[in-house]
């Protein structure tokens, strides 16, 4: 125990503690509680990031334009080898005749399967041993290995003549590895059950001329066979037309946010004019209004803007986006309407309305002094959880063609291109789909972030 | 509970009538009436429509038609396909999609409740982080996106085991229906996950629990008398509408997956214009779905006493 | 410590330098900080105190019943008839949550499961603690509510929470809390939530029952016109402490804290006019999460000295079984409590002379 204990009563000097926590306005309270939740911080970065990829990046050196298509680079993933060797223009080619060996059936697959010079994107030319009896061949193409199940692929083509033992592809051919497995045929032209395979890998060629054609090389003088030259660049690749994939979920970005925010705004303020006449005016006419808004409500969303889009009907070269927007926003004001009404319910029953109209204010004047204000935070939330929902119905209409047609690129329709080549060429779905994933994560988070900083504010103003 | 019940279904019916005078409003009311003015079909079907819909009278006579039509549960005659009733139509796929749409939401409620229970069960720990992890990805992602992914899935698998484990698309049998209903669930399973998390976290602090474990109870008692059972209530309010939400991704499911169900149908007709079984889908569908809240708030009405005796 | 109460009775609770923290955002908070207490068969223990002072964390936390995390019990003892509770039970496995001890809480509205009926709710307790079948329970239970002077018992044991009034929900609760005949009734603030008339209706029917069946009764409040009413012995707690413990009579007619000066001072002297519970002491409680390192009570107390300030009183004893924690009680210090009694004169009124 303290040796030295002082019973001196102290009166004046007492530190009272306050606990004085500056009173901060609504908007910088709510702002300092967002700021504190870092996912909500991160997220409003990100929307920001969006932003500027939308308007800004179109505008980049490396990003091209996004309905321009480059045809020597067809599905190109990101990343993907871009060089090109040089070659002679294309000569036709004679082929592989043999003396056809007569003989009986059963027949044998080829005893093997050759490949005649290089394999390149220009052509490849294969030849094979002749079969005893055969009467032709079918030669097919495949990306995959036959084995084990015996698909052989795409049938290219059939040789007829029993001495000819050759064929030359240059069907759209792509550098990458193909196999090539030759049927043998009798007689009648049946296919017998057996083949043999080659595997090929093609290389990129392009003649001098085409190099210069596409920009990648001054003159012809520079290049000489056998040289190496860099097709353009597509940083995120290109998809089944050869358009650059930045360029469109850039392009896309801007039809999708477009819609992902207008529309929420639009049908937004149409919700607040009407939940705050409602609200307003009270009584009958608030329940019939009400009663109205419950039947919108009811009206099944997705058919019914399937229907909106064939009354208006879309033209070519339409791009189907205002009558989405004019259909989202007849459809969804009703939840808004709802909430606002509610709100200046709640105010209304606080009082201080009733106190400042017998101060002789006047109704409009109310209504701007007090509940806009009041209700604005649950507004500003409830915009920030439509604009993904927005999105992926945009998305979501757009991928089963019934939303934004086509060419105007948006990340919905470009997932429905992507899908096509979903097994071969993931990209082309892989990449829009993220984009539309990660504004929807980050509306959603942001919302989450907006919804507890308003809240708590909300909470201690109890 | 009988009154109410009666209240509901009469203000079903007229939610019913709204949709199907919206319905009606709006195809007839645009510039251009299409069901007027269509050229691209063939004599014998213009007869066949003019007869049924009284194509040739007053627009109020039409509307009388009309309605008098689905009064009696009549949706017409096809535009686009000669001597098809929509009604035959709507029974060959709705029962496909409805059964994709019951498993879709029996996998969404059942996960969402077991998820959201052991999430809020190990709250901030590893199961929690994980599954809402996933959770924020499911909400995120659109459905169609699972339905590739489930597709481009299920075709690794096979090749990986060398045989068909599940098919990847069609309908048939119930192997087709496990990896489309799966991916169809998904979305609405996170959403109920992340309801039924913050509704037990709130009911496990609740003032009514702390009852139960002053009485002394055994903690899977408490669980499932006082906490599971009232943090499903809040889950079941929403399962009416997360039906609607199923029902839209069926059609991205069923075009995906090659399934025969309405929604798929839907999407061709709208592709050949066919009008009347555009308008007949959207009426039916919309009645199913104001038909399925009705269901689940009388069934909400069995587990929540106090709704039982307004 | 120089003056700790050292008595060896036959206490059937005796809780010992209980220590609770709880983990939240803004730091630790130090919600009680080194209690102790004694409960006896048959007699009424009233812990009085502030709102947030620790009252209810006392008495959950014997029980068990502390959220964990946040919450955490650091220090301190509780014994259950000599025999150390942990977890709601004791040392020798006895379940002492709803068996040896009953608790009954403030807010009787949301304290009952909404989706279970009353009856269902209380033959709960029975069939665990008692291993009865559903139906020899709900017989029980019926019992039991008619104990509680409910009417019509047998058809309101079939009824839900929500078709009953906040006092029949108290007598539901109470039949909850005593129908496996606890030696111990918990109850924390039981008519805090009530209109006055029900508060002394309730308040009759837990001195009945404590009546017949020899029970115990930890009362929490902070209305002092209740404690008056019920108590044998009271505890005024403040910051976390127990400022002064004593018997009623000691603590009414003979306080020893300036705390309980000053609450009596503020307490209306006529209970009718007591709408709510007034408290005008000037200030408010030390913020816990750095509590004073020396008297808690420091900043409002208009005794305080040199020595309040960084160092803790300790308890003295002032008389048999009454203790307070005041430096005015240091041998050393001229000035005297009761030179302070200066508005305690006033008698009470509801309170059995
Ligand atoms: N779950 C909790 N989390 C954080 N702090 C808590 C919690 N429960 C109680 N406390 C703190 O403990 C202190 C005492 O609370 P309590 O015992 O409920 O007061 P009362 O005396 O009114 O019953 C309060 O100041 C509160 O801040
Ligand atoms: S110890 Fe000092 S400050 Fe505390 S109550 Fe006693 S006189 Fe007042
Ligand atoms: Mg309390």
């Amino acid at each position: 125990m303290n040796a030295a204990l002082s019973f001196r009563p102290i009166v004046a000097e007492r530190d009272v503690e306050v606990i004085s926590r500056p009173s901060l306005s609504y908007w910088r309270d709510a702002w300092i509680r967002l700021k504190a939740n870092r996912r909500a911080l991160v997220s409003l970065y990100i929307v920001i990031a969006l932003g500027l990829f939308t308007v800004v990046g179109p505008w980049l050196p490396f990003v091209p334009n996004h309905s321009a298509q480059d045809l020597d680079q067809i599905s190109s993933p990101p990343g993907a080898d871009r060089t090109a060797t040089i070659v002679e223009p294309y000569v036709p080619w004679s082929g592989v005749t043999v003396n056809a060996p007569g003989g009986q059936a059963p027949l044998e697959a080829p005893a093997s399967v050759s490949l005649a010079g290089e394999a390149t994107t220009q052509a490849v030319r294969i030849f094979w041993d002749p079969v005893r009896g055969a009467h032709g061949y079918r030669i097919y193409r495949n990306i995959a290995h036959p084995a084990p199940d015996d698909a052989l692929g795409m049938p290219l083509a059939d040789v007829l003549v029993p001495s000819r033992v050759s064929f030359e592809d240059r069907l759209d051919i792509k550098p990458q590895e193909y196999f090539y497995s030759v049927v043998p045929l009798d007689r009648n032209g049946r296919e017998a059950p057996v083949y043999a395979t080659l595997d090929v890998s093609a290389i990129r060629v392009i003649t001098a001329e085409e190099a210069v054609k596409r920009g990648l090389a001054g003159s012809t003088a520079d290049l000489a066979i056998g040289d190496q030259v860099e097709l353009k660049l597509h940083v995120l690749g290109t998809d089944y037309l050869g358009r650059d994939m930045l360029a469109r979920l850039m392009h896309g970005a801007r039809v999708s946010l477009f819609i992902g925010i207008v529309a929420p705004f639009l049908f937004i303020l149409v919700g607040i004019l009407y939940g705050s006449a409602a609200g307003f005016v009270g009584g009958r006419v608030d329940q019939v209004l009400m009663r109205f808004a419950d039947f919108v409500v009811a009206l099944p969303f997705l058919l019914f803007m399937i229907l909106f889009r064939i009354l208006f009907k879309i033209e070519g070269g339409d791009s189907g986006i205002a009558p989405m927007l004019i259909a989202m926003v007849i459809l969804s004001w009703p939840a808004a309407a709802r909430l606002v009404r509610g709100q200046i319910l709640q105010i209304r029953e606080e009082g201080y309305i009733s106190a400042s109209r017998l101060l002789g204010a006047k109704t409009p004047y109310l209504v701007l002094r007090h509940m806009i204000p009041n209700t604005m935070g649950v507004i500003l939330v409830t915009i920030t959880f439509a604009v993904p929902s927005a999105i992926f119905t945009e998305a979501f209409l757009s991928f089963i063609g019934m939303g934004v047609a086509p060419p105007t690129p948006s990340w919905g329709s470009m997932c429905n291109e992507g899908i096509k080549t979903m097994l071969t060429y993931p990209h082309e779905l892989i990449f829009p789909a993220l984009f539309i994933s990660i504004t929807v994560l980050a509306f959603n988070l942001l919302g989450d972030g907006l919804r507890d900083a308003l809240d708590a504010r909300m909470r201690s103003q109890e | 509970m009988i009154l109410y019940t009666i209240k509901r279904l009469i203000q079903g019916v007229i939610t019913v009538w709204f949709i199907a005078t919206a319905t009606f409003f709006a195809m007839h009311g645009v510039p251009g009436d299409p069901l007027m003015t269509d050229k691209a079909m063939s004599e014998e079907v213009r007869k066949n429509l003019d007869a049924h819909y009284g194509f040739d009278q007053p627009k109020w006579k039409q509307y009388g038609i009309y309605i008098g039509h689905m009064v009696q549960g009549d949706f017409g005659i096809s535009f686009a396909q000669e001597n098809r009733r929509v009604n035959d139509i709507l029974w060959e796929h709705f029962p496909v999609s409805a059964f994709l749409g019951i498993l879709a939401i029996t996998f969404a409620g059942l996960g969402g409740i077991l998820f959201g229970a052991l999430t809020a069960r190990y709250r901030n720990r590893m199961p929690d982080i994980v599954i809402m992890f996933l959770v924020i990805l499911g909400i995120s992602v659109p459905s169609f996106v699972f339905a590739a992914l489930g597709q481009l899935a299920l075709v690794k698998l096979n090749a990986f085991f060398g045989t068909s484990i599940l098919p990847v698309a069609g309908w048939g049998t119930l192997s087709h229906m496990i990896a489309p209903s799966l991916v169809l669930g998904l979305g609405t399973m996170a959403f109920l996950t992340r309801l039924m998390r913050s509704s037990m976290l709130e009911i496990v602090s609740s003032d009514y629990v702390r009852t139960a474990r002053s009485k002394g109870l055994p903690t899977t008692r408490i669980f499932l008398r006082h906490e599971l059972r009232n943090a499903i209530l809040p889950v079941v309010t929403v399962l009416g509408p997360s039906i609607a939400a199923i029902t839209t991704g069926g059609f991205v499911v069923e075009l995906v997956f090659a399934i025969p169900g309405l929604g798929r149908y839907f999407v061709q007709a709208v592709q050949q214009l066919d009008y009347t079984v555009i308008m007949g889908t959207t009426v039916f569908y919309g009645a199913f779905l104001v038909f399925m809240v009705i269901v689940v708030d009388l069934l909400y009405g069995l587990i929540d006493p106090r709704v039982r005796l307004e | 410590m120089t003056a700790v109460i050292d008595q060896v009775t036959s206490a059937l609770l005796e809780v010992r330098d209980l220590e609770v923290e709880f983990d939240t955002y803004g730091g630790t908070v130090r919600a009680v900080r080194g209690v102790s207490f004694e409960v006896h068969a048959g007699k009424t223990l009233a812990i009085v105190g502030e709102s947030g002072c620790g009252k209810s964390v006392t008495v959950q936390s014997i029980m068990g019943l502390i959220p964990s995390p946040p919450g955490r019990i650091v220090g301190g003892t509780a014994k259950l008839r000599g025999k150390e509770i942990v977890d709601g039970v004791t040392a020798d496995g006895e379940i002492v949550r709803g068996s040896r001890i009953g608790m009954i809480f403030q807010d009787p509205m949301t304290s009952l499961n909404p989706t279970m009926t009353i009856g269902d709710q209380i033959a709960e307790t029975l069939q665990v603690h008692r291993g009865f079948s559903h139906s020899q329970a709900l017989r029980l239970a019926v019992e039991l509510l008619e104990m509680t002077r409910i009417n019509e018992p047998s058809r309101r044991a079939r009824q839900y929470p929500f078709e009953f009034s906040g006092g029949m929900l108290q007598r539901s609760m109470i039949a909850m809390a005593i129908a496996c005949r606890p030696s111990i009734l918990i109850a924390d603030e039981p008519t805090t939530a009530l209109d006055v008339t029900i508060q002394s209706q309730i308040l009759d029917l837990l001195r009945d029952l404590q009546q017949e069946n020899n029970m115990a009764i930890v009362l929490i409040t902070h209305d002092l016109g209740v404690v008056a009413r019920m108590a044998d012995e009271v505890a005024v707690m403040y910051a976390g402490e127990f400022l002064e413990t004593g018997t009623a009579d000691d603590i009414f007619y003979n306080s020893a804290h300036p705390y309980t000066v000053g609450l009596r001072a503020a307490m209306p002297t006529n209970r009718d006019e007591s709408e709510q519970d007034l408290m005008p002491i000037d200030g408010s409680p030390p913020d816990l999460f750095a509590p004073p390192p020396g008297c808690a009570y420091f900043a409002r107390c208009p005794h305080a000295m040199e020595a309040c300030r960084n160092d803790p009183p300790p308890g003295f004893a002032v008389g048999s079984g009454h203790m307070t924690r005041c430096w005015l009680h240091h041998a050393d210090c001229s000035r005297r409590i009761e030179d302070l009694h200066y508005a305690a004169a006033a008698p009470l009124e509801g309170r059995d002379a």
